[in-house]
């Protein structure tokens, strides 16, 4: 799954991560993971992030078939 | 370095050594320390350089983390839930070891030494798996 929080971040005058991190309620770590491509977040964080930038989560998260598998173990273990 | 890869690496750092120690003493010189109170004082003097050094690291980590927002997100609980449950079932195969296999053969300190191996192992898993979740996340999925 690629996305553009990244792009994002630097459009809304270049926020940090650890800002964004702090405005959805994760970590710097984390946030730099997601924009890495090396985490796919919740539903839920997924959404946090699109409102905070006042997008749709399709326009902020796209998915690829064929390399998702990780992604649906880590986010069925996140819950 | 999230809050809880910093505490895998401590974990490790602090425990491995001190039991590689132990154990090598009990499997290489098994006739070092003969009586029952000497083997209860080697593993007593190993649990407390752990605890220590384990204790003192945790300190320092918290002083340096003072002030951060987030220590812990949902992805530090996935990658730590996974680790778990891959360490718990090392850990149940050394208590079905020691618990049901060994007493047939074996009896004293050699079930108190397998069954401590079987905590150490699960712990090293653990805490590896840990370690192998931030760096490669598909392993760890």
């Amino acid at each position: 799954m690629s996305n553009e929080v990244r792009l994002l971040r630097f459009l809304a005058q270049d926020m940090t991560q650890a800002e964004l991190g702090k405005r959805v309620g994760l970590t710097r770590q984390t946030i730099a993971a997601i924009e890495q491509g090396r985490y796919s977040p919740s539903l839920d964080v997924a959404f946090r992030i699109a409102h905070l930038f006042g997008k749709r989560v399709d326009e902020v998260f796209h998915w690829q078939p064929g390399g998702a598998e990780g992604n649906v173990a880590a986010n069925s273990d996140a819950g | 370095m999230s809050s809880l890869e910093k505490r895998a690496w401590l974990a490790l750092w602090s425990m491995c050594p001190v039991y590689c120690v132990y154990f090598a003493i009990q499997i290489g010189f098994p006739n070092l320390l003969p009586t029952m109170l000497e083997r209860i004082g080697c593993l007593a003097v190993v649990a407390s350089i752990h605890a220590v050094a384990y204790v003192s690291g945790l300190l320092m980590i918290k002083r340096r983390e003072a002030g951060e927002p987030f220590l812990e997100d949902e992805r530090d609980r996935a990658i730590d839930g996974r680790a778990t449950r891959m360490a718990y079932f090392v850990l149940i195969t050394g208590m079905i070891v020691v618990g049901v296999v060994m007493p047939f053969n074996n009896s004293g300190w050699k079930l108190v030494n397998t069954a401590l191996l079987g905590i150490v192992l699960a712990e090293t898993v653990r805490y590896a798996l840990i370690l192998i979740g931030y760096r490669r996340p598909r392993l760890a999925h």
